[in-house]
């Protein structure tokens, strides 16, 4: 089967996910909620093999690779599921299958894939840093393992089964896996704009067996930033997605609401307007299409695309989204028109991972001079 | 000069591309005269007539055209691949409005005997032709064009004025379009004429531009008179004709290798400046690096189309807009970058190096206006593409 086949095939499940399973009047009622997400729906989910596109077949998975995780990603965030699909699934599954624990990834890789565990990575500690290297919380060597100070912020979902922790150690940063009851382990939430939660972990001499190391002093930063630019990278999947569906939505508005006895579709200022909503969309598309082009021929340069992808992809779905609610009018700003929800969503997903501007200074660090002329 | 004067042309199309593309920036770079690489404003024919004559005893005057006309008979592709090079490498237009414009018309349209008529001295550059399109009252409304055309006898008798014609100083010809028949509908009256530039009854008078500088012109037709055989097509055919050649068009004017040429001027200007430390600026220019670079990504898709024989459809509109107006900020950030000297006229000082900022800040003016203005491009996108009433 071609990958284009796969893919359809795959994006045609969850449109059968999200006519039977998910709706808009779900997503209301889960926000602000705790934990803000439905675990009947998750095992769905999992049982649609979702969670373990990412995940090697060795442990339970599908073995599949970015384009088809964005297929599937770029399809569910249409449906506005508060379900954390790409931070558990990818963001997650990726720092196990990226560390040296092999014994661990048997243990807990097929759990995910399963939809019986879920994980979240707690990796970032400030408002907008995303250099997984540049971090306080301490991993101090003790009697079989480490013992883990310090505090972490942002970490997808709260709610957790086990939080996936880095903290530096001797000789580099480790990744460790921490269950949420673990003696010293305080979770608190904050909640985002969309109405779901992140976690807020102050950790307090926790102790970590060495069999729950998920990543090594050796392997830690490598593991993590593999793991935090490819879901990034998603991240702009699902940013297309909620784009794409709220252009859907204020371009059917304006060819059905009427004023001045004419559907405000036809006025040239809205016209032109919409066009260039159009075109970011196309932009966010291209450049995720050039990414997973580019990436299957030179995977040394993920952060370099990573960084691309999501300045345009947060950029343009923050636009869409403001802009949208321009089109609708007083409707748009009231709680009861959906179209405020794609907004809030491209606002959570926009700030997650590094948003606009944050990715683009990144780039400007990476990015190659031009071809001399 | 014949065709068979000019060197035989290889099947490129069977070239593979990285090969194809080495031979010809070989050929660029070692035959382009220097003086005249990234030229800031147009160059008139007698600045390029030797760079075409190069061009024309190589066999690539006319890459686009079928090799038994005397073109290099590339594909989409190859053809893509060509213009890449020329715009990496800067090199500047000729009067070739005859070869990109004209010719594939001529090769699709025009009688057997019209085309052994027109296509071999249009080849030679001994025929160096204008179009006569818009008109005064006819500009982004193209089709309530006015100039008239009157059969008389065996010929047509022309009144009327076009406007915005380029080369008409250059130019030994003219095509254009007359509208033949006033009671048909606006876009279905228009015919497709031939004439010479040198037929009594025609005055051109030429248009200063922003820059300074004469490339434009008026021109009046006063009772001029061409043969009825130099009309090309059926009668009240010709709006047709001319709109159908325009997807390959829309997709090489999308190409980010001008955007991409003027990000390293700005570059060498903030460099010299020493505005790269400066973060209001940086941020900037960092937008403008990430929209030339995803522009890049939009024209590799409508590209990609065209190489496997596809035609672009109306969202090609949208490549164009991006094309041009991302250029039209990189020249107005490049204006601000130069501070004091953004004014200055020419190639100026910039902190010791002499360059020339005004030019392309005007050059790239007229890239939203013509061929479809970026608002008429939108209301294309927002009709045909996002079905708003």
């Amino acid at each position: 089967m071609s990958q284009e086949d796969t893919n359809q095939m795959l994006r045609d499940a969850v449109g059968g996910f999200a006519a039977r399973d998910t709706s808009i009047a779900r997503v209301r009622a889960l926000r602000e909620t705790d934990p803000g997400f439905d675990r009947a729906v998750w095992k769905k989910i999992a049982d649609a093999g979702w969670t373990g596109i990412l995940v090697p077949e060795k442990f339970g998975g599908a073995g599949l690779s970015l384009p088809e995780m964005a297929a599937v990603l770029e399809e569910f965030a249409k449906t506005l599921s508060p379900e954390p699909l790409n931070a558990v699934s990818s963001l997650a599954a990726l720092t196990l299958s990226g560390g040296d624990n092999e014994a661990l990834q048997a243990r807990l890789l097929p759990q995910i894939a399963a939809g019986d565990l879920i994980a979240a990575v707690a990796w970032q500690e400030s408002e907008s840093g995303i250099d997984p290297a540049a971090i306080e919380t301490t991993a101090k060597e003790a009697a079989g393992g480490y013992a883990l100070s310090g505090s972490k912020r942002f970490a997808v979902p709260f709610g957790a089964d086990a939080y996936l922790v880095s903290a530096k150690g001797q000789g580099g940063v480790i990744v460790a896996c921490v269950d949420k009851s673990a003696k010293g382990l305080t979770v608190d939430s904050e909640l985002r704009a969309d109405g779901t939660r992140v976690a807020r972990l102050k950790l307090d001499n926790v102790q970590v067996a060495k069999a729950d190391i998920v990543a090594s002093a050796g392997a830690g930063a490598r593991a993590l930033g593999q793991a935090i630019d490819q879901t990034t990278i998603l991240a702009g999947a699902e940013l297309l997605g909620v784009m794409s569906r709220a252009l859907e939505i204020t371009l059917d508005y304006m060819r059905t609401r009427v004023q001045f006895d004419r559907p405000i579709g036809s006025f040239q200022a809205l016209q032109h307007r919409a066009v260039d909503l159009f075109i970011q969309k196309e932009l966010s598309f291209s450049v995720l299409r050039d990414a997973h082009i580019h990436l299957a021929q030179d995977a040394d340069a993920l952060a370099l695309w990573a960084s691309r992808v999501k300045s345009r992809c947060s950029e343009a779905g923050m636009r869409i989204g403001r802009e949208s609610i321009q089109i609708h009018g007083g409707i748009g700003f009231t709680d009861e028109c959906d179209i405020g929800l794609y907004l809030k969503r491209a606002m959570v997903l926009s700030a997650w991972l590094g948003n606009g501007a944050v990715h683009r200074r990144r780039y400007a660090a990476l990015a190659p001079a031009l071809e001399a002329a | 000069m014949s065709s068979s004067e000019i060197s035989s042309q290889p099947d490129w199309n069977a070239y593979d591309d990285d090969r194809f593309r080495s031979e010809v920036r070989a050929f660029f770079e070692t035959a382009y005269p220097e003086e005249l690489r990234y030229p800031a404003f147009f160059l008139s024919w007698s600045k390029t007539q030797h760079w075409y004559r190069k061009l024309y005893a190589q066999g690539w005057a006319a890459p686009a055209w079928p090799r038994e006309w005397g073109g290099m008979g590339l594909d989409g592709a190859k053809m893509l691949i060509f213009m890449e090079e020329q715009e990496r490498h800067g090199i500047g237009r000729t009067p070739d409005q005859g070869i990109t414009l004209l010719g594939p018309l001529l090769i699709r349209y025009a009688s057997e005997e019209q085309k052994r008529q027109f296509l071999p001295p249009t080849l030679s550059g001994e025929y160096l032709w204008c179009q006569g399109y818009s008109e005064p009252n006819a500009g982004s409304d193209l089709a309530s064009l006015r100039t008239e055309a009157v059969i008389d006898g065996d010929e047509y008798v022309i009144n009327g004025s076009k406007i915005w014609t380029s080369y008409a100083m250059d130019a030994t010809h003219m095509f254009i379009l007359v509208r033949t028949d006033k009671s048909a509908k606006k876009q279905e009256g228009i015919s497709f004429l031939l004439l010479r530039m040198d037929s009594p009854g025609i005055t051109v008078r030429p248009i200063r531009n922003l820059l300074g500088s004469e490339h434009f012109a008026q021109v009046f037709f006063d009772n001029v008179r061409t043969p009825v055989a130099w009309r090309i097509g059926k009668p009240n055919q010709g709006w047709t004709m001319a709109k159908a050649l325009l997807g390959f068009e829309r997709v090489s004017a999308g190409s980010p290798k001008v955007a991409q040429n003027g990000l390293r001027r700005l570059e060498a200007v903030a460099a010299r400046l020493g505005l790269m430390e400066d973060a209001g600026f940086r941020d900037r220019y960092l937008q403008l690096k990430l929209d030339i670079a995803d522009l890049a990504s939009v024209y590799d898709r409508f590209a990609e189309l065209v190489k496997r024989g596809g035609t672009p459809g109306p969202d090609v509109s949208m490549l164009k807009i991006l094309a041009t107006e991302t250029y039209q900020r990189l020249t107005e950030l490049t204006l601000e970058a130069a501070g004091n000297a953004g004014a200055l006229h020419g190639k100026v000082d910039i902190a010791g190096a002499p360059l020339d900022i005004l030019s392309p800040f005007y050059m790239s003016r007229p890239f939203t206006i013509a061929a479809g203005s970026s608002e008429v491009q939108r209301n294309i996108l927002a009709k045909n593409v996002l079905q708003l009433p």
